[in-house]
């Protein structure tokens, strides 16, 4: 589904990636594990086409990123990617319902309440963001993502900002929502045991990959230790 | 210090409402005062012209100055909330730590520095360019010369720099009454029911309404800023067949200064108070004309109904200066409706109007994920 070959990207003077290469399989779920500051954000919205690697190759979903246009970028994030975010991004002056349409409409998903039911906020359809839970905010924005039905399903720290119980919550829903349609996932994190419910780590750290482990028997949100 | 001086007079729209407010009132008030002085030498044939310059100058600073002083008290309220919200979190850390909104409040006394530097350069100006004015205004036969009147830079300058600087405070101190962990966690702590709507409306939709919504000042703003091009441009060109070519070119100045400043004003703050979810909706597909038409199509309506009463202000308001002001006067003035001024108006606003949307539209779409995500 994702292949990256030898991607470099700066910002100024500083080089965040030096030559990265990842895999990501169809319907795999790949963590990228890495400290802060290690690149892997970066990696991850390169990967994603959010951003443009200066230099390599990105083949998400059998299209070379760095051959599209910004036209053709914008078409293949609308068709291809979902994103997830830590600090959620919803819109504060729209309500549940509307935030979760900004994906539904792109693809013209009519059943779009279907997706907010998916994530247990049937009964906050008309709540404005400021009315909910940090956790229930990250189920809008799962919801959001998966509302456009992506192929590929991006996640930046999805529970960083979350305590122990909502952060177990809200990854049951990605792994759970994960397993029922098929999505390929990539994850960052810094949290090691999250990357134990992975298929694959990428360990990421001065912006090169330093350890690929493929996990033979991926946990449960419930499984692992925080 | 909690409010540098540098906040304060970085309010460029209340310092140019303020420069034009005074710029005017300064020479017409000069004007009035000197003419007055020379009341007694103002013969029979001439009483009729006289007067109705007197009447011109009293009616030109009291369109302009209250007009245009309800647009710096607005201005104000609009950058006075706009800066408590970019900065509430630090003003609730400091109402955390025990500083009362009162004794905040009056840290906000430099916003009215903008009104002193606004009002200094506009009576600097209105000094200077008085030679002129009275020439324009002369009455044939009657020498009026210019003086200088003490009070003014009193009343124009110095009054109005303490009544922003204290209505300053006074908003400000009802505009922090907000719950101070609210606060420090950025939000504005305004919560309001709205009537929701049973049916499922379309996002770039809803998105369009809510941008509205949550910026109604830019609406006001957006409007006004069409009305002052459509009635002052109109009015300016106008006066060339009222015999006031000069007065023609100092309204049709005004008038283009003030739309320019207050268009800009309120689209920026649109864009910038959406650059996250611009970026948002970029990041999930959106093209470059959804995401333009989200944030900025919603206020074409508004635009096109301030150019529209502009006009109708315009000459309803030469109307009635015409039929009254100059009612006495020996030779009769003719006033009725300029359609092909009207028409080169419309086209220029078209223009101005759509060259003002690319420029921002570009903005739009420069708006990079990362840049905006990292706001945080």
């Amino acid at each position: 589904m994702i292949t990256a070959r030898d991607v470099y990207k700066s910002y100024g003077a500083t080089q965040v990636l030096n030559g990265v290469s990842v895999d990501v399989a169809d319907g795999e779920l790949a963590v990228i594990l890495g400290a802060s500051g290690s690149g892997k954000s970066t990696l991850l919205s390169v990967l994603s086409g959010l951003e443009r690697a200066d230099k390599g190759s990105v083949v998400c979903d059998g299209r070379e990123l760095s051959s599209l246009t910004e036209k053709q970028l914008t078409e293949f994030r609308r068709r291809t990617v979902g994103f997830v975010f830590q600090q959620y991004y919803l819109l504060g002056h729209l309500s549940v319902e509307s935030n979760v349409r900004l994906g539904a409409d792109l693809v013209g998903n009519k059943n779009f309440r279907d997706e907010i039911a998916a994530v247990g906020l049937a009964d906050k359809l008309k709540a404005k963001p400021s009315e909910l839970s940090g956790g229930e905010q990250q189920r809008v924005c799962i919801a959001r993502a998966l509302a456009k039905q992506p192929r590929v399903l991006f996640l930046d720290e999805p529970t960083g900002a979350l305590d122990e119980a909502t952060g177990r919550s809200v990854l049951d829903y990605i792994l759970k929502l994960k397993a029922e349609r098929g999505f390929t996932a990539v994850m960052v994190t810094h949290n090691r045991n999250i990357a134990e419910t992975a298929d694959k780590v990428i360990t990421v750290n001065s912006g090169l990959v330093t350890d690929v482990t493929q996990v033979a028997l991926p946990k449960n949100a419930y499984e692992i230790g925080w | 210090m909690i409010i540098g001086i540098k906040d304060g007079i970085k309010l460029v729209g209340v310092i140019i409402v303020c420069f034009c407010a005074v710029f005017v009132c300064t020479f017409f008030l000069n004007f009035y005062f000197d003419a007055i002085a020379v009341s007694g030498e103002v013969s029979i044939e001439m009483r009729p012209l006289y007067d109705a310059q007197l009447a011109t100058a009293q009616l030109v600073c009291a369109i302009a100055g209250g007009f245009l002083s309800v647009i710096a008290v607005v201005m104000l309220v609009f950058y006075i909330k706009l800066f408590i919200d970019g900065n509430a979190k630090r003003f609730g850390l400091l109402k955390a730590m025990g500083y009362s909104s009162a004794k905040i409040s009056l840290a906000f006394w430099v916003f009215g520095l903008a009104v002193f530097a606004g009002a200094l350069a506009g009576l600097c100006v209105g000094y200077a360019v008085m030679p002129v004015i009275y020439d324009a205004l002369t009455v044939d036969g009657l020498d009026i010369a210019i003086g200088f009147h003490a009070w003014l830079p009193v009343a124009l300058v110095l009054a109005p720099t303490g009544c922003f600087c204290a209505f300053a405070c006074g908003y400000a101190r009802f505009a922090l009454r907000r719950n101070a962990v609210i606060m420090l966690k950025g939000g504005s702590g305004v919560t309001r029911v709205k009537k929701v709507s049973t049916n499922a409306v379309q996002f770039l939709t809803d998105m369009r309404r809510g941008v509205l919504r949550s910026k109604k000042s830019a609406v006001f703003f957006v409007a006004f800023a069409c009305f002052c091009f459509s009635a002052m441009v109109q009015m300016g060109l106008s006066m060339r067949d009222l015999g006031s070519v000069t007065m023609g070119v100092i309204i049709f100045i005004i008038g283009v200064v003030l739309s320019v400043v207050a268009m800009i004003m309120a689209v920026t703050t649109v864009v910038n108070g959406n650059l996250r979810n611009i970026a948002l909706m970029r990041a999930f597909g959106y093209s470059q004309k959804e995401r333009a038409v989200a944030v900025l199509a919603g206020y074409i309506p508004f635009a096109v109904s301030g150019f529209a009463v502009g006009t109708v202000y315009q000459y309803a308001l030469l109307k009635i200066m015409v039929s009254v002001i100059f009612a006495d006067i020996g030779q009769t003035l003719e006033y009725s409706f300029d359609v092909p001024i009207f028409f080169v108006t419309l086209a220029a606003f078209v223009a101005a109007y759509a060259t003002a949307m690319f420029v921002y539209v570009r903005k739009i779409n420069a708006v990079s994920v990362r840049s905006a995500m990292l706001q945080d």
